[in-house]
């Protein structure tokens, strides 16, 4: 924040405070045709001259006549939605009001990230999808990411109501690093936490322009990962979009009671943007959200021996000693009672024999753990603030400075659940666009506030009340004690817990935080559940379109960006307990685009070099062919790599969670763990019924890729109502990066039987390369209706599939084979068009979910969300009411996370666009 | 009119959606499923006490102690050594009305003795030497410890057995547990085998030996014999050299030491004798070069089992079994034990255990009775004592 204000007020100074010489000016209005409202963030240019502005919030525009021209001159209005109109102005000063024509925008959109040069999304070469302004505006859902969701192919993953990560053809997951989300320009990945922020620290949904999804490969152009795709979200540009607007939407969720209280939801959002004078123009934008967030509540008992197929197992605290719930944390530590019970056995001898003629061998007993609810108190606040100022240079050349900044609470899972609390992340961008080219640089700021581990957390929280040892030689006392008096297994058991859990603090109590407070406000490193990160990334990119200098043979477009991580979590999280670890990145590519035959195909080769000083260089080549079958009907073909670096926790981290602990797979890495002096081995191997135990051999840690071939289809009907739009694709993975589980001797001398001993073995989840190449195959389609009334129908359905994997293998592909979306709606009807409504449907398909936490099949779900809106036109604004799952209907997108339920809101926005 | 048709089937179909959404509800994820455990039902070990006529005085026994509801409880499983009434008459109790008679106070520990808190077919009891320890339901001192218990010693070498009572039957199974049927009422012990060889008028040899032989051992150290002796956690069984072999043993030896050392004969066994004539011949200092107290330890440990043998569980052909000496030479063979059996009397007719150097082997004086006249299978909190006719002998002295 400090470093945002100190930076505007430089600018600030720097401002030429030059008054704009007083030439002539012509000045006006825009209106729709129909219902004779004024359309704002419409283009109006001067025929022949470079001069052009926008129609600000009211539709009125103000624009100056270059020197040189002289009337009658003629000026064009175009904006998407509306007809192309030009009109004549014989002088300077103010002229009628313009009314534009609402048309069809079916196929006419134009989006940029397919090739990085403005496109219209039916000649797109490859897969897209994208989103506008208005689509957020009319859509149910409470945050604009949601919409994402609706779109074909898309899977989203909510680890919270504001936690939510998509990405396409698979792999899905909060940490999902196969998909990229670029937000101006900003890859806004967490460089530390490997999660992406987008709906943290990203836009406030006022200021959303434009969301693009690439489905499928896409870093040819836009650099490691997004081998299944990218996300792009644009921000409004203060030149276009100026005015002052916000937006107040108040809700109500958990309506049933049925996982915690009736809770409130808020929402509350405001930009201002200015333009002053020609050159100058700012926006400010902020966002506050605050509800009771869903609660992840999934009581099953996981066997964590299983690591591979579903290892949720019956049993409960109740009836199984060593119950190890989903959602329940602390019941992770576990140990062998027969260990507890020798011990009284060589004090009590007479007791020798009875103890061994007891059941079981191991006899498993864990601790008492908490609920999640109990741990994180999973309560949701995020506050952003985001700025920008852009200055143009020349009429040619912008300077854009932006901040973008966002606080807040919120639950993420990853490796574990996280409560994330006062989690800072901080994006600065300093950018020059010019016709041709743009260098731009950037910096993710990231502080992890008081974030913890839930596990880690509730594991030393019951230490911190109860020692283990102590804890688990009552335990063993009291269940040797009750079985001398007869009792069943587990009858003793319980009464057993009953003694060793006397004094456990309830939730909630003052000993209970203060407990709880010592443990998760001391870092990771000294024995606390904290986990310090202050990761960086700094990068810088450029771009240079050489067409203007070689149109005549093809368009070409050159760039490069470089990137440094500078991992920082003080041991907490990474290995880095000596000092930061950077991390260096640099790439280049280059794209040759030519039209052929008549422009009836246009070729689009491109290729890339990317180099990470910790993983030989890789070059990646795309390309892509559009064939147009017939005007409005475009036939797309492509071959692409895409592939990524390991992610900086693959590379470097170590953290102990439920279990294992997690291991980094560079060298460095591996030899600090010595795994040369004391080798590991195989979990499976050692879990399988006739053990083989071989030592794991690690060979070179390499960049993960994929080989995609695609081919879609867009077209729209001759009456501009219908789109159509679909895809097949088929993936290649090679060097997929997995983990494997192995287990090393933890003694000082180490020895091999020691890996056959619990206590005297720990397991390490060592991500590495498979030799397995992981394929994956998958199709949709979507139709598109809009009808004259202002009715429109979408339907879209989607497939996507795993190839065949050998067993054992954790691909965690995460995906349903199909899901559906449909919606249905409205933008304005009845007598003076002022209703509108929307009604949006999601189906998909059950699916086996692999996690950290759990492996287990989440179950298909249906979802339904509806809005109907009212609007004022007098005073700008709009009055709805909407829901999203209002059926209430509770549903899980993946295991360990919360059941997502109804939201009910009403809103109040003004002036929004 | 095709238009506004068309849209209000749309509008259906969104309905229809809406319907068919609401009619297929979404799973919830599902309630962790308990672990279930077959409950125990059925006829129990207290309705079989209670209605098997055979078991009339066991039932008045358990009415009066209130334990019944214990044994009924279907929750809980044990296995009941149950005196038949035969075997109350047998071990003196000889009618309901004794029963009653007796205080609760010593009932309950009575009875509690007889039951142990898990299901022992009798499969699972081994016929191997030594006895597995089986934990009672009695606790002797719950102040002390809540989980210490006197323990049974059940076998099935030589028939069936706990501790020195025979088993007439095996395995009446019940809802919660097991009845072996047993042919006397099994009496917990209730003192220490050094309270016996304390007070024993027969055994001051014994006693003055093994307090000689703890010279040196503080009376905290785990190698005092004494503490052991008198320790509930121990496990012994001690063969027990009556007096008048002990002191002709100690006079024999004297004599041989005498004699080496230039006494004539006569003289020897006559000062031999004067001077063995009372236990203080251990406490003398002028025989302690004679009698180094490490000589009498070895001799008095090799009289010791860590472990519970009752006579009827000896075996039938001689074999040995390491005695504590072998804690010290663990190549030794230590003591050889046999028994003879003569049916129909289910107890050991003959009980010997042999030396190492002994030339004969040692008789148990058969006689099971309670103390102080008891000489064989003497059960005591921390062990079994025998009164044997020979001083046993590890090595040449």
């Amino acid at each position: 924040m400090k470093r945002l204000a100190t930076i505007a007020l430089i600018c600030s100074f720097l401002m030429p405070s030059i008054a704009w010489a007083q030439g002539q000016v012509i000045t006006g209005s825009v209106r729709n045709s129909l219902s004779k409202e004024s359309v704002s963030a419409v283009s109006v240019s001067i025929k022949g001259t470079t001069a052009g502005t926008f129609s600000d919030d009211k539709g009125n525009f103000r624009i100056a006549v270059p020197s040189g021209a002289k009337f009658p001159l003629t000026l064009v209005f175009t904006s998407i939605g509306f007809g192309f109109k030009e009109v004549q102005v014989n002088g300077p000063g103010e002229v009628a009001a313009v009314d534009l024509l609402a048309t069809s925008s079916l196929g006419e959109e134009v989006v940029v990230s397919a090739t990085r040069l403005p496109t219209r999304i039916i000649e797109s070469p490859v897969s897209i999808e994208r989103v506008s302004a208005a689509q957020i505006r009319n859509s149910p859902a409470a945050n604009y990411y949601d919409i994402v969701t609706n779109l074909k192919g898309v899977d989203m993953v909510a680890a919270s109501l504001t936690f939510r990560s998509v990405t396409t053809r698979g792999f899905a997951g909060s940490g999902n690093t196969r998909f990229n989300q670029i937000v101006d320009g900003m890859d806004n990945q967490a460089p530390g936490l490997n999660f992406s922020v987008g709906s943290i620290v990203g836009l406030s949904e006022l200021d959303v322009e434009s969301m693009e999804l690439l489905q499928g490969a896409s870093s040819a152009l836009y650099g490691p990962g997004g081998m299944n795709g990218t996300l792009l979200v644009n921000s409004k540009n203060p030149f276009k979009y100026q005015g002052l607007s916000f937006q107040v939407k108040t809700g109500v969720m958990h309506t049933d009671r049925r996982f915690r209280d009736v809770g409130g939801y808020h929402n509350w959002s405001l930009r201002y943007a200015k333009k002053i004078g020609e050159r100058f123009a700012f926006k400010i934008n902020t966002e506050l959200i605050q509800a009771k967030d869903w609660l992840a509540a999934d009581y099953r008992n996981v066997n964590r021996n299983n690591r591979i197929t579903d290892n949720l197992i019956n049993g409960t605290r109740s009836t199984d000693p060593n119950y190890d719930g989903v959602n329940v944390y602390g019941d992770e530590t576990t140990i062998d009672l027969r260990q507890v019970l020798g011990i009284i056995g060589s004090q009590a001898p007479f007791l020798g024999g009875f103890i061994n003629t007891l059941n079981g061998s191991p006899i498993n007993v864990s601790r008492t753990g908490y609920t999640e609810r109990e741990i994180l108190d999973p309560n949701t606040l995020n506050y952003k603030i985001t700025g920008a100022m852009h200055y143009k240079l020349t009429d040619n050349l912008e300077a854009v400075f932006a901040g973008f900044w966002g606080t807040g609470n919120t639950v993420y899972t990853g490796s574990d659940r996280y409560g994330l609390k006062d989690l800072k992340m901080g994006q600065y961008k300093l950018e020059l666009n010019h016709k041709n080219w743009f260098i731009r640089g950037y910096t993710t700021q990231e502080n992890s506030g008081q974030s913890y581990n839930a596990t880690i957390a509730a594991r030393l929280f019951n230490e911190g009340w109860k020692s283990s040892p102590v804890w688990y030689g009552e335990y063993g006392q009291a269940f040797l004690g009750a079985k001398l008096g007869g009792m069943s297994d587990i009858d003793a058991h319980n009464a057993a817990r009953n003694v060793a859990d006397a004094g456990r603090p309830k939730p909630g109590s003052p000993q209970f935080q203060r407990i709880f407070d010592s443990v998760r406000l001391r870092p990771i490193s000294q024995g606390g559940g904290l986990f310090i990160d202050r990761t960086d990334l700094y990068a810088a990119e450029g771009q240079y379109n050489l067409s203007h200098l070689t149109g005549e043979f093809a368009e070409i477009l050159v760039g490069g960006n470089f990137r440094r991580f500078v991992l920082n979590s003080q041991g907490t999280l990474f290995a880095d307990s000596t000092g930061p670890i950077g991390i260096n990145e640099y790439g280049g590519y280059i794209q040759v685009s030519k039209p052929l035959f008549n422009d009836r195909i246009r070729l689009t080769v491109s290729g890339r070099y990317d180099k990470n000083q910790n993983f030989k260089g890789r070059f990646t080549p795309r390309a892509t062919m559009l064939v147009k079958l017939a005007e409005n009907h475009n036939l797309r073909l492509s071959y692409q790599q895409a592939y990524r670096f390991p992610t900086t926790q693959n590379q470097f981290i170590n953290l102990a969670v439920g279990g294992a602990t997690l291991i980094g797979g560079v060298p460095a890495m591996l030899d600090y763990y010595k795994f040369s002096t004391n080798p590991v081995y195989s979990l499976n191997d050692l879990l399988a019924p006739n053990p083989s135990i071989k030592v794991q051999q690690f060979g070179e840690f390499k960049p993960e890729s994929v080989t995609s071939y695609e081919i879609g289809y867009r077209g729209v009907s001759s009456n501009k109502k219908f789109m159509f739009d679909a895809y097949g694709y088929y993936g290649n993975y090679r060097d997929f990066i997995t983990s494997v589980n192995v287990v090393q001797s933890i003694m000082p001398n180490p020895q091999p039987t020691d890996i056959l001993n619990a206590s005297r073995r720990r397991i390490l989840q060592v991500p590495i390369n498979s030799p397995t190449e992981v394929k994956t195959l998958g199709a949709g389609a979507s139709v598109e209706y809009n009808m004259r009334n202002g009715y429109f129908v979408n339907v879209n359905a989607s497939y996507d599939e795993l190839g065949e994997v050998p067993a054992g293998f954790i691909t965690n592909f995460n995906a349903p084979n199909f899901r559906a979306n449909a919606s249905f709606g409205n933008t304005g009807f009845g007598p003076s068009k002022r209703v509108g409504f929307n009604l949006s449907y999601r189906w998909q398909d059950a699916f086996f979910y692999t996690t950290t936490l759990a492996n287990g099949t989440v179950p298909a779900y249906h979802n339904l969300d509806a809005q109907v809106s009212y609007r004022f036109p007098k005073i700008r604004s709009i009055a709805r009411i909407g829901g999203t799952n209002i059926l209430n209907q509770y549903y899980i997108t993946a295991i360990a996370n919360p059941s997502i339920g109804g939201l009910y809101y009403v809103a109040f926005a003004y002036n929004i666009y | 009119m095709r238009k506004i048709l068309k849209a209000r089937g749309l509008i259906m179909m969104a309905a229809a959606a809406a319907v068919l959404s609401l009619g297929s509800c979404n799973k919830n994820i599902p309630d962790p499923v308990p672990n279930t455990f077959p409950t125990q039902t059925g006829t129990s070990i207290g309705d079989v006490v209670n209605t098997n006529p055979n078991f009339t005085f066991l039932r008045a026994a358990v009415v009066r102690a209130g334990l019944l509801p214990a044994l009924s409880d279907n929750s809980r499983t044990y296995t009941v050594f149950a005196p038949d009434n035969a075997a109350f008459i047998a071990s003196g109790i000889t009618s309901e009305a004794a029963i009653n008679a007796l205080p609760v106070t010593s009932l309950v520990p009575l009875l509690q003795y007889h039951v142990v808190p898990q299901k022992v077919m009798s499969t699972q009891i081994p016929a191997t030497f030594p006895n597995l320890q089986y934990p009672s339901l009695l606790n002797p001192a719950p102040t002390i410890s809540a989980l210490l218990r006197l323990t049974t010693f059940p076998s099935t070498r030589n028939g069936a057995w706990v501790n020195n009572i025979p088993i007439k039957a095996v395995n009446t199974e019940a809802s919660n547990g097991v009845i072996h049927t047993v042919a006397g009422v099994v009496s917990p012990p209730s003192r220490f085998i050094w309270d016996r060889i304390n007070t024993d008028p027969n055994l001051t040899y014994l006693r003055a030996a093994i307090l000689r032989a703890d010279s040196g051992f503080a009376a905290t150290s785990t190698s005092n014999l004494v503490g052991a002796l008198g320790n509930i956690g121990a496990n012994l069984t001690v063969f027990a050299p009556r007096d008048a072999e002990f002191r002709a043993t100690l006079v024999a030896l004297i004599t041989q030491v005498l004699v080496r050392q230039g006494v004539p004969l006569a003289t020897a066994q006559a000062q031999a004798t004067a001077l063995a004539a009372t236990p203080a011949v251990f406490s003398n200092p002028a025989l302690f070069g004679a009698l180094p107290a490490q000589t009498v330890r070895g001799v008095v440990v090799y009289h010791v089992f860590s472990n519970r043998a009752f006579t009827n569980n000896f075996p039938t052909t001689a074999t040995n079994y390491p005695t504590l000496i072998n804690g010290a030479i663990p190549t030794h063979p230590g003591l050889g034990l046999t028994a003879t059996f003569a049916a129909p009397n289910p107890f050991a007719a003959t009980a010997t255990v042999k030396g190492l150097v002994n030339a004969t082997a040692a008789n148990i004086f058969i006689n099971n009775a309670p103390e102080p006249n008891g000489t064989s299978d003497q059960h005591y909190l921390n062990g079994v004592l025998h009164v044997i006719n020979q001083v046993l002998l590890p090595q040449p002295l």
